[in-house]
């Protein structure tokens, strides 16, 4: 079925890219079309709840720059701020925050649902219609097709994802969301060079069985940063610290023992990974000389107990998991919200589009 | 990576003009047409094979030997297709025109070699010594550019460029993660490791200079009053009657170029008008061109009458010499001394250029001034643009050694400084450079 409207653009995927790309399309004039499997979870923080750091800052300050909203809606949720490499110059500074998941989706929320020129849909698109190879729609799952000049591509991983925890694997474009199957076996058929990249989380943890007496408090800094160039401290909720622990070596003992049942290191997982995001088992392997490695106990937001641990993500199976995060000071007692592991996903190389 | 599906180049290898043998090649992905057609058949890989070159009649155009190259184990990584055959103008042109009768073109120069760098088969430095090595005027310029051609030259470079790696990692990292508590720079290291490669720097800097001057060679310039001699040593240095000899002053107008070598380095001699005032305007002309030459010059030889030692105008002269410009005075006539002994300056030699006398000397003093050092291992050859690079990556070490207390400049320095490093190599090119450097290439290489 052929719906009415045709769209100036068509924007696949509504994560951080997507919305960007959303929003800038709309605001510059084009009518656009938002598509998303799932409207709920526009706005969502894949992975840890911060926003920035070393790279990752710059990039938000240049999407900032150029009218985009993640730093906005960062100044609207960030819970705590600090600048990295404050000693050093300019160039290498870079702005980071944690962010209450909740506000940080609600700010993106509103932006997207206020925004003129812009259509949200909940559909999956399945297929890019193609004539004479020229891109002039897609199709979702339940046989909508949609027209357009212009489709903006950014699915995130859900490209063919799949979940590593240890040597099982299962498909998912997310914890909990599911992937895109059909549209990436259809980006693999137009014969476009796809690539595989990798990316990992850590054990989401419940914060009440944390042992913060024995843990290094880390404050924001003060004054506190602002992200937006346009924004200011006021917009900034109640802000709140991060605490600092570290690994042991008992904790590489124990990821050490578990390597032949990772599947970084048994080579089931293919993919290019994040440089600024190694895996614990990356970590103690390269960096073998170290004693410890720092863990940032990060809160998910101001109204949940959940503590992202980063600086522990893995692909270790369930049981070393357990026993790894047991034996990090002040988490000897700790219970988990959730298991996530390493993701891998398709990847198309953006230049010969 | 990403193959592209080239089009297929022909042209003729071997030098203008008549020869025993000459050689098409042609290489691309329609060689097994080509060779269908012209052979009658496609040639077992690497075998010397005869028949016969046919038209598109099936005449025999010529008869000899070809050779096929299965990629990528060829010169340029593709296949490729050696027809030697007599080296006749017309017959080569013939079969030539063959090839390109069958969806072939004409290969651009240097458009062989450049395949092959772009194929990864050689790298920049390589390439650019191809050249060099055929046009090789000196054994030790053939020499220097097969050292290159093997990689010598590029190796000295990945060794600097990997030791700038290890240094640059050491930098980068406290920068890249600052919360992984790698604050504290070894420095101790980092001076070490800053130290070493400013030293390779130089010596690779030193030895590239003699590669150049094997390469580049100097110009010299001859210079001296009318009737000094100057054309006579023009003659003995380089063995041949060059320029005009005439009793009548004056009688060099032009300023003759001309190539010798002394221990395999090239110079070439600029003789010039004899320097005095005149009524005469083609010897003005002379004169004035004399002056320009002096500022291309790498060293200026000031020839002196011996007999008459240094007068007031040959002060003038020496007077009127760029004072960055190395210079020798050479006092000629030493065969109509007799007896007499001059007291020589220390910047003065003594010769006959009639009977042979303190030639050898003065080839050793010029080889001296012009910066060249009589090397037991050989050098490599270099071009201009592999000095200039040297240098500027010289340049950004020192500028990193001054900003030792900022990290971040600090891995910038150290960034350029590499940045110079791969443009030698070609890891980096500019777009316009690749184009520059094999449109000097001669077609058929």
């Amino acid at each position: 079925m052929k719906f009415s409207e045709v769209f100036d653009v068509i924007v696949v995927g509504g994560g951080h890219a997507g919305t960007e790309a959303a929003l800038a399309s709309a605001r510059s004039g084009c009518k656009t079309l938002l598509l998303s499997h799932n409207i709920e979870t526009l706005g969502q923080m894949s992975c840890n709840p911060s926003i920035g750091g070393i790279g990752k800052g710059h990039l938000v300050k240049e999407v900032d720059a150029l009218g985009g909203a993640m730093a906005h809606a960062t100044d609207i949720g960030g819970i705590q701020f600090r600048i990295l490499n404050s000693s050093k110059g300019y160039a290498v500074r870079a702005t980071r925050a944690q962010a209450d998941r909740m506000l940080y989706k609600q700010a993106i929320r509103t932006m997207l649902e206020n925004q003129p020129n812009l259509w949200l849909f909940q559909q999956a698109v399945d297929d890019l219609l193609v004539e004479q190879d020229k891109v002039v729609g897609v199709v979702t799952q339940l046989g909508l097709r949609f027209s357009a000049k212009t489709v903006v591509l950014t699915a995130g991983t859900f490209l063919a994802g799949l979940i590593h925890v240890g040597q099982a694997n299962y498909q998912a474009g997310r914890a909990g969301d599911p992937p895109s199957l059909s549209l990436a076996h259809r980006l693999r058929e137009l014969q476009l060079p796809v690539g595989r990249l990798k990316t990992g989380t850590p054990p989401r943890i419940d914060g009440r069985t944390i042992d913060y007496s024995v843990l290094q408090e880390q404050p924001g800094d003060d004054p506190v940063p602002v992200f937006s160039f346009m924004g200011n401290a006021a917009q900034h909720p109640k802000q709140m610290p991060c605490w600092i622990t570290e690994t042991s070596e008992r904790t590489h003992e124990i990821i050490r023992g578990g390597l032949d049942r990772s599947p970084l290191f048994t080579g089931v997982i293919e993919g290019v990974g994040p440089r600024y995001c190694p895996s614990i088992e990356d970590k103690i392997t390269r960096f073998a000389g170290k004693t410890s490695h720092q863990i940032f106990l990060e809160p998910e937001g101001l109204t949940t107990h959940e503590i992202y641990p980063n600086g522990i993500s893995t692909s270790l199976p369930f049981d070393v998991q357990v026993e790894l995060v047991r034996s990090i000071k002040g988490l000897e007692n700790f219970r988990r919200l959730k298991w996530v592991g390493k993701k891998t996903f398709n990847a198309i190389q953006h230049h010969l589009i | 990576m990403f193959q592209q599906k080239s089009d297929t180049i022909a042209a003729v290898a071997t030098a203008q003009g008549r020869g025993g043998v000459g050689v098409v090649r042609i290489s691309g992905s329609g060689i097994a047409a080509v060779a269908n057609a012209v052979l009658g058949k496609l040639p077992v890989p690497r075998h010397a094979t005869f028949g016969d070159f046919l038209d598109e009649n099936g005449e025999a155009i010529d008869q000899g030997i070809a050779l096929y190259f299965p990629g990528p184990h060829s010169y340029t990584g593709e296949d490729v297709l050696e027809l030697q055959g007599h080296g006749g103008t017309a017959i080569l042109h013939l079969l030539l025109q063959r090839c390109l009768s069958l969806n072939v073109r004409l290969a651009e120069p240097g458009e062989f070699t450049r395949r092959a760098f772009l194929n990864d088969k050689i790298d920049l430095a390589q390439a650019e010594s191809v050249a060099d090595l055929i046009e090789a005027t000196t054994t030790e310029a053939a020499r220097s550019a097969m050292r290159s051609l093997h990689g010598e030259f590029s190796a000295i470079i990945h060794t600097l460029v990997d030791e700038l790696i290890t240094l640059r990692m050491l930098v980068e990292a406290m920068l890249d993660f600052p919360e992984e508590d790698i604050e504290v720079v070894d420095t101790t290291l980092r001076d070490q490791l800053l130290h070493n490669i400013q030293i390779k720097l130089q010596q690779t800097l030193l030895s590239a200079k003699q590669g150049s001057l094997l390469r580049e060679g100097a110009h010299i310039a001859l210079v001296g009053r009318p009737n000094v001699g100057k054309s006579s040593l023009l003659n003995r240095l380089s063995g041949e009657e060059v320029a005009l000899v005439s009793d009548v002053p004056g009688t060099t107008r032009d300023v003759i170029r001309q190539a010798i070598q002394i221990r395999g380095v090239p110079l070439h001699i600029m003789d010039t008008a004899g320097l005095r005032s005149s009524e005469d305007e083609v010897e003005n002309m002379g004169m004035a061109r004399t002056h320009q030459t002096l500022q291309r010059a790498d060293l200026i030889l000031l020839l002196l009458d011996g007999s008459a030692g240094l007068s007031v105008k040959d002060e003038e002269i020496l007077a009127s010499f760029p004072a960055d410009i190395p210079h020798l005075l050479v006092y000629n006539k030493a065969d109509l001394l007799g007896e007499k002994n001059l007291a020589l300056r220390s910047d003065a030699i003594s010769i006959s250029a009639k009977t042979g006398t303190g030639i050898e000397e003065l080839r050793e003093r010029m080889l001296k001034l012009i910066g060249w050092q009589n090397q037991e291992s050989g050098a490599f050859i270099a071009r201009e643009r592999h000095l200039k690079a040297l240098n500027l990556a010289q340049s950004h070490l020192v500028n990193a050694t001054e900003v030792l207390n900022h990290p971040e400049l600090f891995a910038e320095e150290l960034r350029l400084t590499q940045h110079e490093l791969n443009c030698i190599t070609g890891k980096f090119t500019a777009d316009n450079l690749l184009g520059e450097i094999f449109s000097r290439f001669c077609i058929g290489k």
